[in-house]
């Protein structure tokens, strides 16, 4: 009898707080609605939890440039096993296959071009009015990643995480730790995270040092890194991200973050170059090369970029659901001490079909400015600059993603998804920038690209 | 009136390391998993909770005729004196209603004579809904208990409590009567009154969809208590492409709209559990808002994974 005293006190409690507050809590006085129904004065408290279960994510993906450019076929495993008290641990697994490049920097010419590949073996030659691109690339890429996530206390969460990957020419070791806070009655989410990744690349025959001459090809298929070849590099990416969540009303949310990102270390692209050029004709100055000497028929350099950035920005994001629809819209401004500022509009409209099938449009909008040091060509005979690049990915573009994704639910509970979508990214290279010649050829290598996926997911 | 009431029987086999006994009560299958060594006794128990199951249906089933509830709801505007339990039911009920600001209402039931819950698209007139509106409402019934009386064309139904109720007042027969590990499953609504000998938990599969996982099922772990489960993934209406669950409001008369498809909720009693998952159906699209508030655990299932599901969990 004492219990159900207990319990109707706690209910008259409930009875106040239910005024003072929307979200109220009546489970007190169910409790003890409830005992008075039964009879019974305290019931054995409910112990019942999930069993432990493995889920599986897994994606197939294509993404592919025209014009003989990149072609990477990826593969993803994410598994996430569940443990009791909402407790978790994820891994994933990506393998890639790369093959094609990105166009080197060097312009196209009304004349063939001849380079020395990164190898420093052999050359490759491209034709006229072309990007010059070294399609011999290949690579393949392994990427893990392991995560652990639980409760810290009522209202916290704690994530930690590792990430590491390996190429032929790059490893990446990574480290990361977030947590968030619930408050408001769950209405307000704050969350901090930190992020620190060391990288190291080993360019195949060696890293070039920044604004020296592209060497000769020595034909041989020694490893030797003679020349204007420096050693291994190394890069540090220290991550900080502060975020918001709250819930406005029944139908919107809404999330700001602030993320902080300083890069130390070597930045520049080893296998990125720039053309020297004349200064009035803007054509590339050619090189004579010595009898039985394999090497460029131009004068090339290597770019070289500063070895530090720092990139701030600010993602906000709104997720606004109506009768079992979703409109998914988030902006980002990123701007850096490289002087690049850009802007991405992103929309996915979550439209159900049935119980099982829904379709989900998607449009990303994505504007940047070129970084201070980006330029199309370098002067032959000016004196060199302290950082070069013309990197297309450096410069002054726009990008456009639109596609579609069809999802559907199998007679086993399993989801399936495909996704195609089209990627369109044209960019522009100031006038001032251009030399004679240069102005009535192409200075920016637009890309197209096509993206499809297939995703299953299933559990065990 | 000639009801065609299925046979009231029972059976029992053995299953994996237990007896099954199995009967229909409520208009659903029914079963009693035993954990003893002797047949005898669990058919003792399986009877026992069928006995219960059935004397509550008898007398509250709104489709009997001469039961309590059909006297309410013939009365025609008459007082109606009533037994100790109906009136401790009809007090829940009224504390129900407080708690849910009218949400839980005995008096809802008349809506059915608008809505048909097929899949088909039929909607009722916006006339039909407030004429039969006029007929809702605890606030228009007196009560002093024992005696009910209430305007003629109202009726009360006990149909949202009468299964969890039973299951409930049964495990406390078959506890009292036995010291075997037992669960009760009335049509999914459950009681584990001990934990298995052989096992540590009784493993119940639970329909979830939520963003975190794939499966379509998932298995709980019942060492003890019970399990309610609200909504029916095949009871619903679609109009002008816009999904209506059979879940109406008693304050508008209409369906609730964004309430999940069905919502599991584990609690000490299953009376407490059921009330629980329907209060938070009632809640719509603030379902799993209401379910952690009230610092249960709880299942939701709404359909298709991913952004829908995740921004359902928008309050």
């Amino acid at each position: 009898m004492a219990a159900v005293l207990v319990a109707a006190a706690a209910a008259a409690t409930e009875a106040r707080n239910m005024k003072m507050s929307e979200r109220r809590s009546i489970t007190g006085a169910l409790a003890a609605a409830t005992c008075t129904l039964l009879g019974t004065s305290s019931p054995e408290p409910v112990q019942a939890q999930e069993e432990p279960g493995w889920d599986f994510n897994t994606a197939l993906l294509y993404y592919g440039e025209d014009n003989d450019r990149v072609q990477d076929l990826s593969l993803n495993v994410l598994a996430r096993r569940t443990f009791t008290d909402d407790r978790f641990l994820t891994l994933g697994l990506t393998f890639d296959t790369l093959t094609g490049a990105t166009p080197n920097g060097a312009l196209p010419q009304s004349v063939p071009q001849t380079f020395t590949q990164p190898s420093g073996r052999r050359t490759y030659t491209t034709a006229p009015g072309d990007f010059p691109i070294d399609d011999t690339f290949r690579d393949s890429r392994v990427a893990l990643t392991a995560a652990w996530q639980q409760p810290l206390r009522r209202l916290s969460t704690i994530n930690l995480g590792l990430s590491a990957s390996a190429e032929f020419d790059y490893t990446h070791l990574g480290l990361n730790a977030k947590i968030s806070r619930d408050f408001n009655n769950r209405n307000t989410t704050l969350s901090a995270g930190l992020a620190f990744a060391m990288d190291d690349l080993d360019p195949v025959g060696g890293t070039p040092i920044g604004l020296t001459p592209m060497r000769n090809a020595d034909n041989d298929d020694d490893d030797d890194e003679g020349g204007n070849r420096g050693p291994t590099e190394s890069k540090d990416i220290l991550d900080f991200v502060f975020g918001v969540t709250q819930v406005i009303s029944r139908n919107l949310l809404m999330q700001v973050n602030y993320s902080y990102s300083d890069s130390s270390g070597y930045l520049s692209d080893p296998y990125k170059i720039l053309s020297a050029v004349d200064a009035v004709t803007g054509d590339v100055v050619p090189i004579t090369q010595m009898p039985g000497i394999d090497g460029p028929s131009h004068l090339n350099y290597y770019e070289l970029r500063p070895d530090s950035r720092r990139k701030h920005s600010l993602y906000t994001q709104a997720k606004y659901y109506m009768d079992g629809k979703v409109l998914d819209a988030s902006y980002r401004y990123m701007t850096d001490d490289w002087e690049i500022d850009s802007h991405t509009l992103e929309l996915r409209f979550r439209w159900p079909l049935s119980d099982s099938r829904y379709l989900e449009p998607h449009l990303r909008f994505y504007t940047q400015s070129a970084a201070e040091f980006y330029r199309p060509s370098l002067i032959d005979g000016d004196p060199l600059p302290e950082y070069a690049s013309a990197d297309y990915r450096l410069g002054d573009f726009d990008a456009i993603t639109a596609g579609m994704k069809y999802g559907w639910k199998t007679g086993g509970g399993n989801d399936v998804s495909v996704r195609l979508e089209l990627y369109k990214q044209s960019g522009n290279v100031s006038s001032s920038q251009l030399i004679g010649n240069q102005l009535n050829r192409d200075s920016y290598p637009d890309l197209n690209a096509i993206i499809f996926q297939f995703a299953y997911r299933f559990g065990m | 009136m000639a009801t065609d009431r299925p046979e009231r029987k029972i059976s029992v086999e053995s299953g994996d390391g237990f007896w099954r006994g199995q009967f229909l009560a409520m208009a659903s299958p029914c079963e009693v998993l035993c954990e003893t060594d002797a047949a005898e006794e669990a058919r003792r128990l399986t009877e026992l909770a069928a006995a219960e199951a059935w004397r509550i249906e008898d007398k509250f089933s709104r489709y009997q005729q001469g039961n309590i509830v059909d006297r309410i709801n013939e009365a025609a505007g008459a007082a109606v004196e009533v037994d100790t339990e109906t009136s401790q039911l009809i007090d829940f009920s009224v504390t129900l209603y407080e708690l849910s600001a009218g949400r839980f209402d005995i008096t809802s039931g008349v809506l059915r004579r608008a809505w048909r819950f097929d899949g088909s698209g039929n909607f009722p007139s916006a006339a039909l809904i407030e004429k039969v509106m006029r007929d809702v409402g605890w606030d228009q019934v007196t009560w002093e208990a024992p005696v009910l009386q209430m305007r003629p064309g109202m009726q009360i139904d006990f149909g949202g409590i009468g299964k969890e109720y039973a299951v409930d007042r049964a495990a406390m027969l078959v506890r009292q009567a036995s010291r075997a590990s037992c669960l009760l499953n009335f049509g999914g609504d459950l009681v584990a009154i001990r934990p298995p000998r052989n096992q540590e938990t009784w493993k119940v599969g639970v329909e979830t969809v939520d963003a975190s996982s794939s499966n379509a099922e998932k298995l709980l772990n019942l060492a003890v208590g019970a399990l309610a489960t609200s909504g029916d993934a095949r009871r619903y209406l679609v109009n002008n492409g816009i999904r209506y669950s059979h879940i109406l409001d008693p304050k508008t008369g209409w369906p609730v709209s964004d309430a999940p498809r069905s919502i599991t909720v584990a609690a000490d009693t299953c009376t407490q559990a059921g009330m629980l998952s329907t209060l938070a159906m009632l809640e719509g699209a603030r379902a799993e808002a209401f379910l952690d508030a009230q610092q249960v655990r709880y299942w939701c299932n709404r359909g298709v994974t991913g952004p829908a599901a995740e921004a359902a969990k928008i309050a």
